[in-house]
Order: structure tokens, then C-alpha cells, then sequence
């Protein structure tokens, strides 16, 4: 048997080409930094940041995890170093080995959403910023923005104006009218659209009468969403011009194609790294092989599903 | 930080994600289990180190692998299980030959086989090690690389629990330590909680003017109240913590701990072994 020709894996982003289509999700990957043992994540088609806000925040109280069916809540509270170290301390070390990284932002305010990108665009080796406007486990700012087409759109605006970096909006799955928050983004200059962020649930627990979580609810996420974000990919690829970026319970390369069939243009690995660091590198391998066996390139399963 | 003055320590060893079947499941009692694995490689675990271990069977349910110390290392690596919930009711249900995965070893180890830290109080101190219910496998590890290390001081274990029936791996722990027990229904040992003995156990070795050192695991009330004891007598004590975690390699954020100077430390990357000192045990909700 003869070796079939490597398949071409490249897909494009607005004007970012990245070399495959399987990054890592914002919250699930740390800095990128955390793999040494397992991989080189210089392989992947990028990597998504911890959420990072203009000063360090040290999250919610425990429990902050706990698991469901077939999936996980989190109510972490954006736990993380702050922008100033991640430019200083983590970005160097990502941009020497060649990572592709895509800065994940968060503020509760329109300015300080402005200020983090002027701080983030300053720094060579970034490839892009995805806005975190749909967090369910913050006091104010996170989900408002998320939910409100003209929210979103003030957002949006407020970074295209400070930064010529490709902008990737994170879109939450509460938004009562997803298909206008992504065209009002669309709008007010976003590049591509990231969906869908974890939707808030509840577990209880019987014996104790209590939350499992101490902030109460807290993110689902895990294979208990996928076809909730399949169906969402499917509708806001139908509705907007502009490339989407699935994610939600990808594990396998399988997982990734179908979600690249709904109409995405690349996908984000997310809970299934925790229980297996290499999770994405095998999604990778995975979908590398099929293209090869099917002698197609990546980017020509994008929106493929049959009618 | 590097360690000049115990240059013979072994280093931490890189992270893997090892494909092991069980080998063999010992039930102990009603709820407690043993499980040891057949790992390709000997995994190089120190003493307190810990292992993410889910069942290749569980497809996505249950999702995410459960933190458990080690019990030992090696070619033949193994854990300790309570049946608490769905995921160690599934491995005490499991068989020889079952395929597990095992994402090993993390965490760092007891200091005094750490390379990276320097040790909770130096110096030649007498282990004193107070274990409840499944904590009692760090310190079983940690006992038998003791005695390894030096065999002439045999170290005092204080083992507590409710009653007779949780007291798993007592005679092992009895061949590698001096073993003093508490029940809290007397039906074993000392009538009352493991702090009894231990207050115990501290006059005695002031009294005598022996320097010691506790290292405690076990449920968070108890670990609370033997390290509000030691700080109360100004004697040293090291704690092995135990939290939820999805990742267990510092990146779900899922196992704060409340810090004693503020904020949180993360039981999987700077746990789970740590001074006692480092946890502010008042603001721990459990």
C-alpha cells in the first residue's frame, strides 16, 4: 500500500491562514505553555488563550468543577494572570516556538475591551483576538454583551477601531437572536464568529440540599453539547458571511468533520483536553487522515451537509 | 526552586498518558478497593505524587478522569478507592484485564523527595503521619520510602476514622510504621478523633526532646484540625490535599484552595503536597 499524498489542511480566516483547522479552546488550554511532555502545540492551527483581563483576577470560590452527564459544569470566575504578565511572562515562549496564538479578552466595560486589545496588539506573534462577550460566570459584563445585537456590535466596533489584529467575537448560545448578534458583529467588523460558549446549567446536590457549585450555576460543556452547538454552527453559517469557528464537545477527528460539514471553517477542542492533553493532536492526526483516504483538502468539507 | 543540599533526590518525571489494563482488584471491606495496574513502563512516581485514572469503557460517561494518589509506583503502579460516586463504583466493578488510562505522575511529592522545593522543615525529624480513610495511601507510600531511605527510624503512623471498617491497609501500614489508632466509636484503638492521639503523641516526643514533623491526608475537616494543631505547638506539618479536578495538570482551574496570604493556590501544580502553613484552613468551605 502506497503512502496517500499528506492532505492539504490549510483553511483561511478572513486574510488569517492558519495550517489546519483544529485550535484549542480559550479556558481548557491554560497559556499554551502547560504541554511540554505531551506535544508540540506549534503543530496545531492555533491556540486559544485563557481569557484575559486587564488585571490579574483570582476566580471564584470552590468548587468551581463538577461533572454531569456525559459533560461538566465550570464556574471558574475567568481566573488568570492578568494581560501584562501573559505579554510579558507566557508570549514570548509561544511566539519563540512558533505557536499560533489567538489572544482570548475579556472586560466588563466597552473601554477596557479597547485597552486590552491596544495592550495585546502591541505585542508581535499574536494572530488574532477572540472576545469573550458570552462568559455565564462573571457578575456584569460577560453574557450582557453576548446576548444584545447592538451590545455586541459596541463591542465589536470599540476593538476594530484600536487594532488591525482579525477579530473573532465568542458567541453565546443564550443569546435569544444568535443570527443577530453574529450579523450585528459581522457588521461592526468581526472576522470570523467563535460558537458556542458554554451554557449555564445547575446540579444539585440531594444529601446536602446544595449547589454543587459554589457560584450555583456554572457552564455546561462537554459532549452533553454538541448537537446544540452543531445546530447553532449549522443556523450562523447560513445567516453570515463571515467564517465561523466551531466548538462544543469536539473529542474526535469525527467530532471536528461534522462540525466543519455544519459550516464551520476551522474548530476548537475544549473539555476534551483535560482528560487527555493530546486530545487536539489526535482530533489533528484524525482528520488528516480522513482527508488524506478521501484525497480532499480540509477546506472542502466546509458546509458540505447534504440537503 | 533547586535543591544544592539533596543532590541524590530523583527528579520529577515527564507527565504521560499511559495505557494500562488492571491487573488486579483486591476488595477490601465493603467500600474500599485496591487497584493495581500493568502499566508498559515503570512510572517513576515520588511519594505523594498522584495519577488522573479513568476507564477506557466509559466512553463519555463518566467524562473526566478522577484524581487519586499513588499507593505505589513503578511496574506495577496502584491506587486506593473509596466507593463515593459513579466514577469509584464503576472501578470497583472493574476486572483484570479492564483497560484504564492513566494520565501519571503529577503533582509534587511529599518535599522531602522533592528536587524542586525545599523541604517542610529540614534536619532529622521524627515522621509523624496522620492518616483518615483513603489518605492513608500518600502516607503508605511515604512510609515504606522512609523506611527505604533510612530503616533505623521507623516512623509513627495515627490512623482515624469512624469506626473498625475504615481503617483499609492498616496492617501494611503497621509492617512499615509504628501504628497507633482512634475510632470515633471506639471499636478499634483510642475512642475519639485522630487529634486525640496526636496531641497525644506530640507531649511525648516534646517531653523526650524529639524534633518531629507531621504529614497528614485524609478528609478536609481532619486535615484542618491536625494542622490548627501543629500550628498551635509550633510543630511542622505537611499536608496532602484532595479537591475536585477535571485536568489535573493546571489548566482546568478547577482545584482552588484558599491561600493563607490571599487568594488561591491550585491543588494539582503547587499540591498536592504543601505545607500546612500555605492553606488558609478557615476560609476552605469544605
Amino acid at each position: 500500500m502506497s503512502a496517500a499524498t499528506p492532505a492539504d489542511l490549510r483553511v483561511t480566516l478572513g486574510e488569517l491562514t492558519l495550517k489546519n483547522p483544529v485550535l484549542t479552546a480559550s479556558g481548557t488550554f491554560g497559556y499554551g505553555l502547560e504541554y511540554d511532555d505531551f506535544f508540540d502545540t506549534a503543530e496545531l492551527g492555533g491556540i486559544c488563550t485563557k481569557g484575559l483581563s486587564l488585571l490579574p483576577r483570582a476566580g471564584n470560590p470552590p468548587d468551581r468543577i463538577c461533572e454531569t452527564a456525559s459533560g461538566m459544569l465550570n464556574a471558574i470566575g475567568l481566573a488568570n494572570v492578568g494581560v501584562e504578565a501573559f505579554c510579558t511572562d507566557k508570549l514570548p515562549t509561544l511566539r519563540k516556538r512558533g505557536v499560533t496564538v489567538v489572544a482570548n479578552i475579556f472586560a466588563t466595560t466597552v473601554e477596557d475591551f479597547a485597552a486590552l486589545a491596544v495592550r495585546v496588539s502591541a505585542e508581535p506573534g499574536v494572530a488574532a483576538l477572540e472576545l469573550n462577550v458570552s462568559c455565564p460566570n462573571v457578575d456584569k459584563g460577560g453574557l450582557l454583551f453576548g446576548c444584545d445585537p447592538a451590545a455586541a456590535a459596541r463591542v465589536t466596533a470599540a476593538v476594530r477601531a484600536v487594532t488591525t489584529l482579525p477579530i473573532w467575537v465568542k458567541m453565546s448560545p443564550e443569546a435569544g437572536d444568535l443570527k443577530g448578534v453574529g450579523l450585528a458583529c459581522q457588521e461592526a467588523g468581526a472576522d470570523a464568529l467563535t460558537a458556542i460558549n458554554t451554557i449555564r446549567g445547575l446540579s444539585i446536590d440531594v444529601r446536602t440540599k446544595s449547589a454543587r457549585l459554589a457560584n450555583r450555576t456554572g457552564g455546561l460543556s462537554g459532549p452533553a453539547l454538541k448537537p446544540l452547538a452543531l445546530r447553532m454552527v449549522w443556523e450562523l453559517a447560513r445567516a453570515v458571511r463571515i467564517p465561523i469557528i466551531g466548538i462544543g464537545g469536539i473529542a474526535t477527528a469525527e467530532d471536528a468533520i461534522e462540525f466543519l460539514l455544519a459550516g464551520a471553517t476551522a474548530v476548537q477542542v475544549g473539555t476534551a483536553s483535560f482528560a487527555d492533553p493530546t486530545a487536539s493532536k489526535r482530533v489533528l492526526d484524525g482528520l488528516a487522515a480522513y482527508c488524506a483516504a478521501e484525497g480532499i483538502a480540509a477546506r472542502d468539507l466546509i458546509g458540505t451537509l447534504r440537503a | 526552586m533547586p535543591r544544592s543540599d539533596l543532590l541524590s533526590l530523583a527528579p520529577r518525571a515527564p507527565r504521560r498518558l499511559w495505557t494500562a489494563p488492571l491487573q488486579h482488584r483486591e476488595a477490601i471491606g465493603s467500600a474500599y478497593h485496591v487497584l493495581t495496574f500493568a502499566t508498559p513502563e515503570p512510572i517513576a512516581a515520588l511519594p505523594g505524587q498522584f495519577a488522573m485514572i479513568r476507564s477506557a469503557t466509559w466512553g463519555s460517561d463518566p467524562l473526566l478522569p478522577r484524581p487519586m494518589s499513588l499507593l505505589t509506583a513503578g511496574e506495577r503502579p496502584s491506587i486506593l478507592i473509596k466507593v463515593v460516586g459513579r466514577g469509584t463504583r464503576r472501578m470497583a466493578n472493574a476486572s483484570s484485564g479492564e483497560v484504564f488510562e492513566l494520565l501519571a505522575p503529577l503533582g509534587r511529592p511529599w518535599t522531602d523527595f522533592d528536587a524542586e522545593r525545599a523541604p517542610v522543615a529540614a534536619g532529622a525529624r521524627r515522621a509523624i503521619l496522620v492518616a483518615g480513610g483513603v489518605g492513608v495511601a500518600p502516607l503508605l507510600f511515604l512510609a515504606r520510602e522512609l523506611a527505604a531511605r533510612d530503616p533505623s527510624r521507623k516512623p509513627l503512623a495515627l490512623y482515624g476514622s469512624r469506626s473498625i471498617a475504615d481503617l483499609p491497609l492498616d496492617a501494611e501500614l503497621a509492617s512499615a510504621a509504628e501504628l497507633r489508632i482512634a475510632t470515633e466509636d471506639g471499636s478499634r484503638g483510642t475512642r475519639g478523633r485522630v487529634t486525640v492521639i496526636l496531641e497525644e503523641a506530640l507531649r511525648e516526643h516534646a517531653a523526650e526532646g524529639r524534633p518531629v514533623k507531621v504529614y497528614t491526608c485524609g478528609p478536609e475537616a481532619m486535615m484542618a484540625a491536625v494542622a490548627t494543631l501543629c500550628e498551635s505547638l509550633d510543630v511542622p506539618c505537611e499536608v496532602s490535599l484532595e479537591t475536585p479536578m477535571a485536568c489535573g495538570y493546571g489548566v482546568c482551574l478547577g482545584c482552588p484552595v484558599p491561600r493563607s496570604s490571599s487568594g488561591f493556590l491550585y491543588a494539582c501544580t503547587e499540591g498536592p503536597c504543601i505545607d500546612a502553613a500555605a492553606i488558609d484552613w478557615k476560609g476552605s468551605p469544605r
